[in-house]
């Protein structure tokens, strides 16, 4: 994915920071609890697309 | 959710269906189009869509280096002609909620030998994933008619506009000029769902086109929706009698 994209992306939701799971291609966003997709280079930032995270997954 | 926000319903052309269905139902109809929207939007509007969207770009009057949102920029119509003036210093962020049309114009927009300025997001635009103060103008060209709640995605333009940025707003609005209405009706309900059908191999899209028009806020009414978004400044231009109209607004 564009790294300059990485860069102004934020949650739609709470509009705090993501963090970048290059392996599995997701946008994490902690606070929600949710991964956005990243498909075919192109972030998916919609709330009905993203993956609900596991309770270890977002417990450090 | 309370009960009453499960009855919710809004507009999909002339049907009335629950909130939640409208984002799907619009996908399924660009998702259904995207291979044939530029060919289709040349054909319905006799090229004039082109002047329109020339005009738009126009008054936006962008220079190098700022950085410009084209929202529901689908298959990069609007993008094609900011990217160039932005400059190797700006940027332009083309986001669409359906990947289909984003598929097109990235592909478009790489044919052209436009990269490295341009990157793509899907996105809803009642929700942008962008920080606030960010862009110097937003555009919607042709995309606001379809969004579910349009008064939240006009916050969250303001939003994530810089102070000092500009919305432009090109979408389809009411005919003034008087004996347009009759025959742009006609022509409307009647020419576009068979254009559609022998073009796209899809005349129910087309037909949801033509009722989505009329049910979409006239020139005043979108207004003042952009006015209680917080915008200052407002104003609009019609173009071609009218079917068409073009609103400002900055975020001072």
């Amino acid at each position: 994915m564009d790294p300059k994209l990485l860069d102004i992306l934020v949650c739609p939701i709470c509009k705090g920071p993501l963090h970048y799971d290059k392996e599995r291609q997701e946008l994490i966003c902690k606070a929600d609890r949710l991964a956005y997709p990243i498909r075919d280079d192109i972030p998916v930032m919609l709330e009905d697309e993203a993956r609900q995270l596991e309770p270890d997954e977002y417990s450090e | 959710m309370s009960e009453g926000d499960k009855a919710r319903v809004t507009h999909f052309g002339y049907q009335k269906v629950p909130v939640e269905e409208k984002a799907r139902r619009v996908r399924e109809v660009f998702r259904s189009v995207a291979g044939k929207y530029d060919l289709m939007n040349d054909l319905m509007s006799f090229g004039i869509h082109r002047a329109w969207k020339f005009f738009t770009v126009l008054l936006a009057q962008i220079r190098p280096g700022q950085r410009v949102l084209d929202l529901a920029g689908g298959t990069g119509d609007l993008a094609a002609r900011i990217v160039p003036r932005v400059g190797p210093e700006g940027e332009v962020v083309l986001a669409d909620i359906n990947e289909a049309m984003l598929a097109v114009g990235r592909e478009r927009l790489t044919d052209m030998g436009l990269v490295g300025n341009v990157r793509y997001v899907q996105a809803n635009a009642e929700a942008l994933p962008f920080p606030d103060d960010h862009f110097d103008r937003v555009t919607i060209a042709f995309g606001l008619r379809n969004v579910t709640d349009k008064d939240a995605a006009l916050r969250s333009m303001y939003r994530v506009l810089k102070p000092g940025g500009e919305l432009l707003v090109l979408e389809f609005s009411k005919p003034r000029l008087p004996g347009l209405r009759p025959l742009y009706d006609l022509y409307s309900f009647t020419a576009l769902p068979v254009m559609g059908r022998l073009v796209a191999g899809d005349a129910d899209s087309y037909r949801y086109l033509a009722e989505s028009i009329r049910v979409h806020p006239d020139q005043d009414t979108l207004l003042a929706m952009m006015e209680s978004a917080g915008f200052e400044r407002c104003r609009y231009h019609n173009l071609s009698g009218g079917i068409v109209a073009l609103h400002r607004g900055f975020k001072l």
